[in-house]
C-alpha cells in the first residue's frame, strides 16, 4: 500500500505555530500525514527550498504565514513576491501548483487552520486520481 | 471577599518573614502585563495579582482591534507568555488584594489566593477532567454565549492552562478526580492568605462594560438579540462561540444589523456623564468585521459625534463609511422587540428630518461605555477616585500616573477610560515612574 | 491508571510492525556533519496518558534508540516533573549526552523548563530542541494511535536532525554608553530628560529655539485643569535645573547624528559631538499653516489661527487697563466665530492637497477641546461677545473634557454649527454660511467680526535627523512606530525612541505619557552595563560570501548587513532581527540564521520525507 501524502506546515512563532497549538487545545481532529515545522519566518526560505522538498517526497506544503501581524519589516511583501517566483519555477517544472499555498495563520484561526489541510488533502487527492 | 480563611494561612499571615519584591502590580490586563515587564525588564522583582484564573484581561477576549485590525489574542498572548516565563514577574492568578498598609518606604500587601481545588503543581493541563465533569455551567469568557463544565481551564490560550472547579455548582460527583492522571483534584482546599512587602504598588484594575441596562429603554438584558459590546466581540472573534456570525435567538445570519453609540456614556441621567473613547472606534471595527464576514448585512451605526481621534483612526473611519456601512446622526430613543424577536427603533434623526421614525433591524449591539472595575477606597487605600469613579491623578498633565497616595500609581483605564494603544503608552510610564520612585525611596530589597 | 497501551494499538490497527526498530534506525540518513562527539539523548513524555493513551510512547523511544547520534532514547511518565528533569541532568553531568530532544507538549509550555534543567547541569541551553507531540499530534489524532506514533517519530527524528546541527548560542551583548540624547525641548522632551536623569543617566537636552517650552510658550491656560502655561513650564524648568545629569542646548541643533543601540555619535550645530547609548525623539508639532485664502486667511484681516488667537488672548488679558472689553486690531469685538477642522479631517473631495500634495487625513486630536477651552475663557471674560462655533464632530474625548468644556460651552451661549465633508463653510468679510446639520441641512448665514481657525497639528521638519537616522515616516508625515501596540514608541532601529507629538498629535497629558513611556524604554536598554539581545539572528560564513551584495536589499534594519572592508556581507548582530530575508537571496548559502539555520530546517524536511 502507497504511504499517505505528506503534507508541510510552514509555521511562524509568533502565530500560525501557537494557531495549531489552539487547534490541539480545543481537540479538533484533522490528519496526522501533516507535519509542522516552526520558523521565525518562511521568508528564510529560498526559491529551490520549496523545489527540493517536493523532490525529496514531500507532496503538498502551507505556508502558514503571519501576514500583517508579522514582526518583521517587509517580510510578509518579500514573502508573497518570491511564493510567485516558486510558482512560476513550479510551473516551468510542471509541478502542481496547488502543491504550495501561501496564508496566512493566527493564533486563535481555528478553522482556517483545517480548512487549509483539508483544501490541500483534497487538492493532492485528485491530483493522484488524474 | 466571603470565602472562609484557614488558621494555617493566618499564622503565615502573621509570619515575620514576609515574601518581598519590588513591586506589586494589580489587575494583570495588558496595562498590568506592560508595565510588569517594562519593570522585569530593569531587573525589579514584580508580583503580579490578578483576580481571575488567567492573565489577560480584557484584550484576550477581544476580537480584532483597530486601527491595524490585527488579531487580539495576536497581540496578548506573545505578552502573556513572557510575563508569565519571566524570571522577575512572579503572577498570582486567582487571587486578590484584600489589604495594603503602608510599612516604612514601602507596602505590606495581604493577597488572598482563591481556591481552584486542584493541586497547581501537579496539574499538566491536559482537560481531562473538564472532559469527565457531566455539569455545564455558563460560559463568562463567552458572555454566557454557550456553556462550559463546572471544572474547566477558562479559555483556549488562557495561562496558566489550569482548571478551576465551579463550587456552587459541582455534584462533588468524582468524576473529575476519577478522570485525573496527577491525582491533583482536591474538593477541600482553603483559600490563602499571604502578605507580601514591597515597595510599590500599580494599580492597573481596568474597567468593566457599563450595565446593559442601564439604560432600560433599549431593552439590553430583555431582548436576546440587543447585544453588549463584549458579545459582539465573541461574535466576532476567529474562536469565538458559534465559529461564525449568527444571531443568538434562533441562528439566523443576521442581515440588518445597528449599532446604538452612547449607550452607556456621556448621559448624566445614568450618572455616566464623560465619553468613554472606545466606543466610536470599536462600533466601526465590529460593523468593518460584521461587513467582512457578512458581505450582503446592512450596518447602520447611529451616532452623535464620531471621535475617531487616534492615530489612523480618522482613516480608519472613513475606510468603513466608503466599504458602505451607514452612519446616522440620530438618537435612538428606544427598541421594542417584533414578535419574531426583531427589534423595533424609534430614532429621531439630526438631518434631514425631524419627524422620529421607526426602524427594524434583526440584531442590534449596544456601544456601552467603560466604567471603573475597582475601587481601591474599598480596601482602605488612600488613593482617592474622582466624581467619574476612576482614579484621581493630582500630578496630571505631567505626571498622570501618580495617584495621591506616594508610592501608588495607576496605569491604564483605572484612571479613566482607555483603547488599547493610550493604555500600552500609559503602563510604560506608570513602570518607569516606579522604578525613578524605588530609587528615590532608595529601596533594596534585601 | 498510567499504562503503555501499545498493545492496544497493535490489536486495533493490526499492522503495528510497519514501523519496527529496524525500519526507524537502519534509516538512510547520511550523516554528513562531523558529529563523533555529539550524542543525543532523547526522552518522551507519555504526559500521564495525554500523549500516552493515543502516541505508543515505548515505539517512538525504543525505534530512536539507534538513531545517529543518538545516546540515550527513553520514555518518562512526567518529562516536565522534577524526577523527569533529573533523568536529563543525570545523564547530562555523568557525560552519557551532550544534546537533548524532548518529545513532550507545546514549546509554549516547557521549552524553558527544558532549557533551565540544561543549564543546571551545565549544557548550553540552546543545545536543546522541544519536538511538540501533544498539542500537534496526540490531541489531534485521538482516532489513529497507529499513525499519530509515526508522526511522533518522524518529528522527534526532524528534532534530532535540528540538534545535532547545532551549536551552543550566547545572547548577545552590546556595551551601552549611559547616555541619552533627547532631541526638542518641549514638554515631552523636558519630561523624559527629568525622568532619565533620575534614572540616573546623562542627558544631553538639545533644543533649536531660544528657551524650552515648545508650543506650551504659545499658551494661556491648559485644559482641562486651567492651570496656567506657563506655571507648568516654570516647574518643569525647575526640576530640569535642580538635575546635575542633564545638560541643555539650547539654539542648537543636530548636525550629524549615526550608531546603532548603545552607541550613538551626534555632532551638534556648534561642533560638539556627544556620545550616547540611546536618543529620545521629541521634536514636536507645529501648528498647521492654512494656505491663503483658505477661510479667509491672509485675504481678511478678520481671520486668525488658534495660535494667533491665543496670542491675542494674552495680550488682552495681561493689559489690565483695559481687559474688560475683547478689543482687537483697535476694534471692539462683538461676537467671534471658530470654525473647526482646519488642516484635519481633510478629503479629496473637498479639500486641497497640501504642498507636498498630499491631504492631512488625520484628525487632530486637540483642536476640539483646545476650541472649547478658548470658547469658555472667552465667555467667562467677556460674557457679552457672542460665539459661534462650527465643527464636524465634537471631539472631547479626554477625561473632564466632556462635561467640563463641552457641556460648559453647551450651557453658556454658544451657538453650535455643524457641517460635514460634503459641504465646507464659507466666509465672506464677516459672513460665514454653514450648510447646518443642526437646523435639518439648511444653509445659515451669520455674522462674526472675528473669525478663528481651529488649526491643527502638523510635524516639524526633522528631515535632517530622519535621514541620518533613516527613521520611518507614515503618510501622515509624523514619525511611525514599529507597533502601534507591540512596540508603540519604539521604531525599527532600536536605540531610538519616540516621546510626544513628533509621533502623532497628542495632548499636553499624551505627551508626557509618551515622554515617560519612550524614557522607560530607554532606561531597559541603558539601564543595565550590557545590553543583551536574543542570538537568533542571521550570521555570513566569510569563506563563502563572493561580495555579490544581493542580500543587502533585503534588509528592513538599517545598517543591519553591510558590506565590511574585505568586501564581504556582514551582519550586525545588535541590528539584526533574525527574520532570515537575507538568507533566502544568498546564492552562495553564506547566510544563515542561528538557532534556524536553512540546513537545518533542510535536514527536518528529509527526516519527515525520507520515511
Amino acid at each position: 500500500m502507497a504511504n499517505p501524502p505528506k503534507i508541510l506546515l510552514l509555521t511562524t512563532i509568533a502565530s500560525s505555530y501557537t494557531g495549531a497549538n489552539t487547534v490541539g487545545q480545543a481537540r479538533e481532529q484533522y490528519s496526522p500525514n501533516t507535519y509542522i515545522i516552526r520558523v521565525p519566518d518562511p521568508v528564510m526560505f529560498p526559491e529551490n527550498f520549496y523545489l527540493r522538498c517536493f523532490q525529496k517526497g514531500i507532496d503538498g506544503i502551507i505556508i502558514m504565514s503571519s501576514g500583517s501581524d508579522c514582526p518583521y519589516e517587509g517580510a510578509y511583501a518579500r514573502l508573497s513576491g518570491r511564493v510567485a517566483r516558486v510558482y512560476k519555477l513550479m510551473k516551468e517544472k510542471s509541478i502542481p501548483i496547488h502543491k504550495l499555498k501561501l496564508t496566512t495563520i493566527c493564533t486563535v484561526c481555528k478553522h482556517p487552520f483545517l480548512k487549509e489541510i483539508s483544501d490541500m488533502q483534497a487538492a493532492i487527492a485528485k491530483e493522484k486520481l488524474a | 471577599m466571603n470565602a472562609p480563611v484557614n488558621t494555617n494561612a493566618s499564622v503565615n499571615a502573621n509570619a515575620t518573614s514576609n515574601p518581598k519584591a519590588d513591586v506589586l502590580i494589580i489587575g494583570a490586563g495588558i496595562a498590568g502585563l506592560q508595565a510588569s515587564l517594562d519593570l522585569a525588564d530593569q531587573n525589579r522583582q514584580v508580583i503580579l495579582v490578578e483576580r481571575n484564573p488567567s492573565i489577560g484581561g480584557r484584550m484576550i477576549n477581544l476580537s480584532k482591534v483597530y486601527p491595524t485590525l490585527d488579531c487580539a489574542s495576536c497581540i496578548t498572548t506573545p505578552r502573556m507568555a513572557s510575563a508569565s516565563h519571566h524570571p522577575n514577574i512572579n503572577a498570582l492568578t486567582y487571587s486578590e488584594v484584600k489589604n495594603v498598609e503602608k510599612h516604612g518606604t514601602g507596602f505590606r500587601v495581604t493577597v488572598v489566593k482563591k481556591p481552584r481545588y486542584i493541586d497547581e503543581d501537579k496539574c499538566i493541563g491536559c482537560k481531562r477532567c473538564e472532559e469527565a465533569c457531566p455539569v455545564f455551567v455558563k460560559d463568562e469568557f463567552e458572555h454566557n454565549f454557550g456553556a462550559k463544565k463546572a471544572i474547566s481551564i477558562p479559555f483556549t490560550n488562557a495561562i496558566p492552562q489550569l482548571p478551576v472547579l465551579d463550587i456552587n455548582n459541582c455534584t462533588l460527583c468524582g468524576a473529575c478526580a476519577n478522570a485525573c492522571p496527577t491525582d491533583c483534584i482536591n474538593y477541600t482546599q482553603q483559600p490563602v492568605e499571604t502578605v507580601y512587602e514591597v515597595g510599590a504598588i500599580l494599580v492597573s484594575t481596568g474597567y468593566q462594560l457599563t450595565p446593559a441596562n442601564a439604560k432600560p429603554q433599549y431593552g439590553g438584558d430583555k431582548f436576546t438579540n440587543v447585544l453588549t459590546a463584549l458579545q459582539g466581540e465573541r461574535l466576532l472573534a476567529p474562536h469565538g462561540p458559534f465559529g461564525r456570525v449568527l444571531r443568538p435567538s434562533d441562528g439566523k445570519i443576521p442581515d440588518n444589523i445597528a449599532f446604538i453609540q452612547c449607550a452607556g456614556s456621556r448621559d448624566q441621567s445614568i450618572g455616566l456623564p464623560y465619553c468613554s473613547r472606545v466606543c466610536c472606534m470599536y462600533a466601526i471595527k465590529q460593523a468593518m468585521l460584521l461587513s467582512g464576514s457578512l458581505p450582503t448585512a446592512d450596518i447602520t451605526i447611529y451616532y452623535m459625534d464620531i471621535r475617531a481621534f487616534g492615530k489612523g483612526y480618522e482613516q480608519f473611519y472613513q475606510n468603513a463609511k466608503a466599504m458602505g456601512i451607514h452612519f446616522v446622526k440620530a438618537k435612538v430613543a428606544r427598541i421594542k422587540e417584533t414578535e419574531d424577536k426583531n427589534l423595533m427603533l424609534r430614532i429621531e434623526r439630526q438631518e434631514d428630518q425631524s419627524q422620529p421614525e421607526e426602524v427594524q433591524h434583526d440584531m442590534v449591539v449596544l456601544s456601552l461605555g467603560l466604567k471603573p472595575d475597582w475601587n481601591p477606597e474599598a480596601i482602605n487605600l488612600n488613593v482617592h477616585t474622582e466624581y467619574d469613579g476612576f482614579v484621581k491623578s493630582p500630578k496630571a498633565p505631567l505626571q498622570p500616573n501618580i495617584t495621591t497616595m506616594e508610592g501608588i500609581f495607576a496605569a491604564g483605564a483605572a484612571t479613566g477610560p482607555k483603547d488599547i494603544v493610550d493604555t500600552i503608552g500609559e503602563a510604560c510610564a506608570g513602570a518607569m515612574e516606579i522604578e525613578n520612585h524605588l530609587r528615590r525611596m532608595e529601596w533594596r530589597l534585601s | 491508571m498510567i499504562e503503555n497501551n501499545c498493545e492496544n494499538n497493535g490489536e486495533n490497527n493490526g499492522d503495528s510492525n510497519n514501523i519496527s526498530k529496524n525500519n526507524i534506525s537502519k534509516n538512510n540518513c547520511d550523516d554528513n556533519s562531523d558529529s563523533t562527539n555529539i550524542r543525543v539523548g532523547v526522552y518522551v513524555c507519555h504526559c500521564g496518558g495525554n500523549i500516552s493513551d493515543v502516541i505508543c510512547v515505548k515505539k517512538v523511544a525504543e525505534g530512536l534508540a539507534n538513531y545517529p547520534n543518538v545516546a540515550i532514547s527513553k520514555e518518562y511518565v512526567f518529562m516536565c516533573s522534577d524526577a523527569g528533569q533529573k533523568l536529563i541532568i543525570e545523564d547530562i553531568t555523568s557525560g552519557k549526552i551532550n544534546r537533548v530532544v524532548v518529545a513532550a507538549c507545546s514549546p509554549a509550555l516547557h521549552e524553558l523548563t527544558f532549557r533551565k534543567a540544561l543549564q543546571r547541569a551545565g549544557l548550553n541551553p540552546f543545545l536543546y530542541e522541544h519536538v511538540n507531540i501533544r498539542e500537534q499530534a496526540s490531541w489531534v489524532h485521538k482516532k489513529e494511535p497507529e499513525a499519530a506514533t509515526q508522526k511522533a517519530i518522524l518529528l522527534t527524528r526532524a528534532g534530532i536532525e535540528k540538534i545535532r546541527r547545532q551549536e551552543g548560542l550566547e545572547n548577545i551583548r552590546v556595551g551601552a554608553n549611559k547616555h541619552a540624547i533627547v532631541i526638542g525641548g518641549g514638554p515631552a522632551g523636558m519630561r523624559s530628560a527629568i525622568s532619565l536623569a533620575d534614572r540616573g543617566l546623562q542627558v544631553s537636552l538639545v533644543e533649536s529655539g531660544n528657551k524650552l517650552g515648545g508650543r506650551l510658550l504659545e499658551i494661556d491656560t491648559v485644559y482641562p485643569t486651567n492651570e496656567k502655561a506657563e506655571d507648568i513650564l516654570e516647574t518643569l524648568k525647575t526640576d530640569i535645573r535642580a538635575r546635575k545629569n542633564i545638560g541643555v542646548y539650547l539654539n542648537n541643533e543636530i548636525a550629524n547624528i549615526s550608531g546603532f543601540v548603545g552607541n550613538f555619535q551626534a555632532t551638534l550645530k556648534n561642533g560638539e559631538t556627544i556620545a550616547a547609548g540611546a536618543v529620545v525623539m521629541a521634536t514636536g508639532n507645529k501648528s498647521y499653516e492654512p494656505f491663503e485664502g483658505e477661510f479667509g486667511y491672509r485675504t481678511q484681516d478678520n481671520v486668525v489661527t488658534m495660535p494667533e488667537f491665543h496670542g491675542i488672548l494674552c495680550n488682552i488679558r495681561n493689559n489690565t487697563s483695559t481687559n474688560k472689553d475683547f478689543i482687537h486690531n483697535g476694534k471692539h469685538i462683538q461676537s467671534i466665530a471658530f470654525i473647526h477642522c482646519v488642516g484635519s479631517r481633510q478629503q479629496a473631495e473637498t479639500h486641497q492637497p497640501q504642498a507636498d500634495g498630499k491631504l492631512n487625513e488625520y484628525c487632530s486630536r486637540i483642536c476640539c477641546s483646545t476650541t472649547l477651552q478658548a470658547v469658555n475663557e472667552v465667555k467667562k471674560h467677556f460674557p457679552n461677545v457672542k460665539v459661534f462655533d462650527v465643527y464636524r464632530d465634537i471631539r472631547t474625548y479626554a477625561r473632564f473634557t466632556e462635561d467640563g468644556l463641552y457641556e460648559k460651552a453647551s450651557k453658556n451661549g454658544t451657538l453650535f454649527f455643524r457641517y460635514t465633508e460634503e459641504q465646507l463653510p464659507t466666509v465672506q468679510g464677516k459672513n460665514i454660511t454653514v450648510k447646518d446639520v443642526l437646523t435639518w441641512n439648511e444653509e445659515v448665514t451669520f455674522e462674526a467680526e472675528l473669525i478663528v481657525l481651529a488649526t491643527g497639528i502638523v510635524p516639524n521638519n526633522i528631515t535632517n535627523i530622519v535621514e541620518k537616522l533613516k527613521l520611518p515616516i507614515g503618510a501622515d508625515r509624523f514619525l511611525s512606530e514599529a507597533h502601534p501596540k507591540l512596540r508603540p514608541v519604539e521604531v525599527a532601529n532600536t536605540g531610538v525612541y519616540l516621546a510626544g507629538t513628533c509621533q502623532a498629535p497628542m495632548d499636553l497629558v499624551e505627551s508626557c505619557v509618551g515622554a515617560a513611556a519612550a524614557s522607560s524604554k530607554a532606561a531597559i536598554v541603558l539601564g543595565k552595563d550590557h545590553i543583551e539581545l536574543d542570538p537568533y539572528v542571521a550570521f555570513v560564513k566569510p569563506e563563502k560570501c563572493d561580495g555579490c551584495q544581493k542580500c543587502l536589499p533585503e534588509c528592513s534594519y538599517v545598517g543591519a548587513i553591510f558590506m565590511n572592508k574585505d568586501g564581504k556581507a556582514e551582519v550586525n548582530p545588535a541590528l539584526c532581527k533574525g527574520c532570515g530575508a537575507c538568507v533566502a537571496v544568498c546564492p552562495q548559502r553564506a547566510l544563515d540564521l542561528k538557532g534556524w539555520s536553512l540546513e537545518q530546517i533542510e535536514a527536518m524536511v528529509d527526516a519527515i520525507a525520507e520515511a
